[in-house]
């Protein structure tokens, strides 16, 4: 009951900002949603990612440079600090600082979560978007108190986004199987890092698997004129492949007790980018449609 | 001996202005909440408190609500149970289980850790994945295996208690129900959680306590053998280490590692304290050994050999000789270290 009484009130709160936009594009008495979809598309080397059980026939299967033939069963990420960048430069950060209205678990079991719907952005044309691959550290403390919605749909029984031990958010969930004898595969990253880094009585020295991930359109997206979608594709054949790391998986590190170390940011740089000499990871656009 | 936190008998005082105060100012209304400061003392020997005690302080009010939340059950999603069926006072606030056990007999990772000397730690639990005692309280109420709660779950509960909502107000100024006020309050309680009376205490402070013969001998092959990991007054240094110790079969298991992502901290956890350790069985992370004994004759039997094994038991080859008259002798040094005033017996 609270969350909705709290919903509304940021409905109420977002009105006059509607009506501002809609006064500021009166020239042409066409009130336009100003809205950008983003479709996330999960693919293995471009095929659309079916999940299946270890034994299962409609899984997509890929094979990785080590020649691993694998496929999942789960597929989960999250995908947040969205911003979206002009022509001319300008960041249109897109409610960055709220993970309610900021942030999405992007579920491949659940074709409503595949899309994500930008409201009111500012008309302009755009060329660039960046988001975050994870939560960003300030927002990574499982506040269910500020962001009740996205704690709930993060935790839910068949989503499992909490990382309970580290205080913060899964960023990514992956279970699936790897070679003919479908052993287990399972990657699960987050962050630990806690505290300041100058303050040792709370600094936690932890792994920061979040990444930011920048991608230019390959034509703009006419905001206002259109409500534009772009399709975005995540390629998890880099899980293995990366342009960082080739993984072989072995039962050191296909589960979780030893990716934990060391190899947990070798999936991490392949999927999200290191950072530094590669800012895209497993993503690409596929496409603008205005 | 340090005195901190005087007695201050400090008023603090809230105004709440009634929702339509801007009409009228006689709507005002004065609410004063008087919550002293509690006096907490270093004890003999012992580090200062940690940062966190300072930002913290315990007051009157706050640690009693602290203690009330750490005894409710209504922290547990299905009010079965509470942190004080774990972190149980007679066995210095932990258990005798070999791993936790939460709701519906949900078996946890590891062993429970003591709840003791809390105000005087850099760092918290096994693998150290904590340093600021306020951030914990949320990590049992919303894991799985322990109450399967949230934090807007037990704030719901505590709302319909006005016992409760005149507590948070007299520890928080009137602030009312807030998650913070559960994190600060339960830690306040903790860091009341003092164990320095121990006979041990009583013979280094010369307050009429003394060794027997075996303990005194005890004492000396701890100084010889254990107080290089199990050291200062608090019985450890709060290192992190790889003792060679029996792996932990869950794959959720990486020691500290797991929170460093480092290869090197890899089943490495934290020294634990030896205060109070008589009444702490089973010992080890999961609970791998039963007595005393038990670890003793493990370590001088040798331990597993691992590539980070700690360079003391590496130069050792992997062991801590030990005869049985110096693990007898080491075991009743140990219980002097027994606290019967903290443990409540």
């Amino acid at each position: 009951m609270k969350t909705q009484t709290i919903k509304n009130m940021k409905k109420y709160l977002l009105l006059p900002a509607i009506a501002l936009a809609f006064v500021s594009c009166s020239d042409d008495d066409v009130p336009v949603a100003n809205d950008v979809t983003l479709e996330f598309n999960n693919t293995f080397k471009g095929q659309t990612i079916v999940l299946g059980d270890a034994t299962s026939a409609e899984a997509t299967t890929n094979t990785s440079v080590e020649d691993q033939v694998h496929h999942f069963s789960e597929l989960k990420y999250v995908i947040s600090n969205i911003i979206l960048v002009k022509e001319d430069g300008t960041e249109i950060p897109y409610n960055v600082n709220d993970l309610d209205e900021g942030a999405i678990v992007i579920d491949q079991s659940k074709e409503e979560t595949l899309e994500y719907v930008l409201n009111d952005i500012p008309t302009d044309d755009y060329t660039q978007i960046i988001f975050g691959l994870g939560v960003r550290s300030d927002l990574n403390t499982l506040d269910e108190v500020s962001n009740p919605e996205f704690y709930a749909e993060a935790g839910a029984n068949d989503t499992q986004m909490h990382w309970e031990w580290g205080t913060g958010y899964r960023f990514t969930k992956i279970e699936g199987f790897y070679d003919t004898d479908n052993k287990t595969l399972s990657f699960h990253s987050g962050s630990t890092v806690e505290g300041t880094v100058d303050d040792e009585s709370s600094y936690i020295p932890g792994f920061d698997a979040y990444r930011e991930i920048t991608l230019d359109l390959p034509s703009m997206a006419k905001v206002g004129e259109h409500s534009p979608k772009i399709v975005i594709e995540a390629d998890f054949d880099a899980l293995l492949s990366g342009k960082t790391n080739t993984i072989l998986l072995d039962d050191k590190n296909a589960t979780p007790s030893v990716h934990t170390s060391v190899s947990m940011s070798k999936y991490v740089d392949n999927i999200g980018g290191d950072g530094t000499n590669d800012v895209t990871g497993m993503f690409s656009i596929s496409k603008v449609e205005n | 001996m340090k005195l901190l936190f005087p007695m201050k008998n400090l008023i603090r005082s809230l105004i709440l202005f009634a929702l339509f105060s801007a009409c009228s100012s006689e709507d005002t209304v004065l609410v004063s909440y008087e919550n002293p400061e509690l006096e907490l003392n270093v004890p003999f020997g012992f580090p200062d408190f940690n940062n966190s005690v300072y930002t913290n302080k315990p007051t009157k009010y706050g640690v009693a609500l602290g203690e009330k939340l750490f005894h409710d059950t209504k922290l547990s999603t299905d009010n079965s149970i509470s942190c004080a069926s774990c972190h149980i006072q007679e066995n210095a606030f932990a258990d005798h289980n070999a791993k936790g056990i939460g709701i519906e007999g949900r078996i946890g990772l590891r062993n429970t850790p003591p709840v003791q000397n809390m105000a005087f730690m850099k760092v918290f639990n096994w693998d150290g994945n904590i340093r600021v005692l306020e951030n914990q309280p949320l990590v049992p109420i919303i894991t799985h295996f322990e109450m399967d709660s949230s934090i807007l779950e037990v704030m719901g509960k505590l709302e319909e208690d006005p016992e409760y909502i005149e507590l948070f107000n007299k520890a928080f100024n009137g602030e009312g129900i807030t998650a913070d006020g559960i994190y600060k309050s339960i830690a306040q309680f903790e860091y009341t959680l003092i164990s320095a009376n121990s006979k041990y205490d009583q013979v280094i402070r010369e307050a009429g306590g003394t060794f027997t013969e075996t303990e005194a001998l005890g004492y000396q092959v701890f100084q010889d053998k254990c107080i290089s990991c199990h050291s200062s007054e608090l019985f450890t240094d709060q290192s992190f280490r790889n003792i060679g110790f029996p792996l932990n079969p869950d794959h959720e298991e990486a020691g500290r590692a797991r929170v460093t992502g480092l290869a090197e901290d890899f089943m490495r956890f934290r020294v634990p304290s030896l205060r109070n350790i008589a009444h702490t069985a089973p010992y080890g992370s999961f609970g791998q050994f039963e007595t005393l004994r038990a670890v003793l004759d493990y370590f001088d039997n040798g331990v597993l050999d691992v590539e980070n094994l700690d360079p003391i038991l590496k130069e050792n080859n992997n062991r801590i000789p030990l005869s049985e008259a110096e693990k007898d002798q080491l075991i009743a040094f140990m219980q002097t270290l027994s606290d019967s005033e903290f443990i409540g017996k």
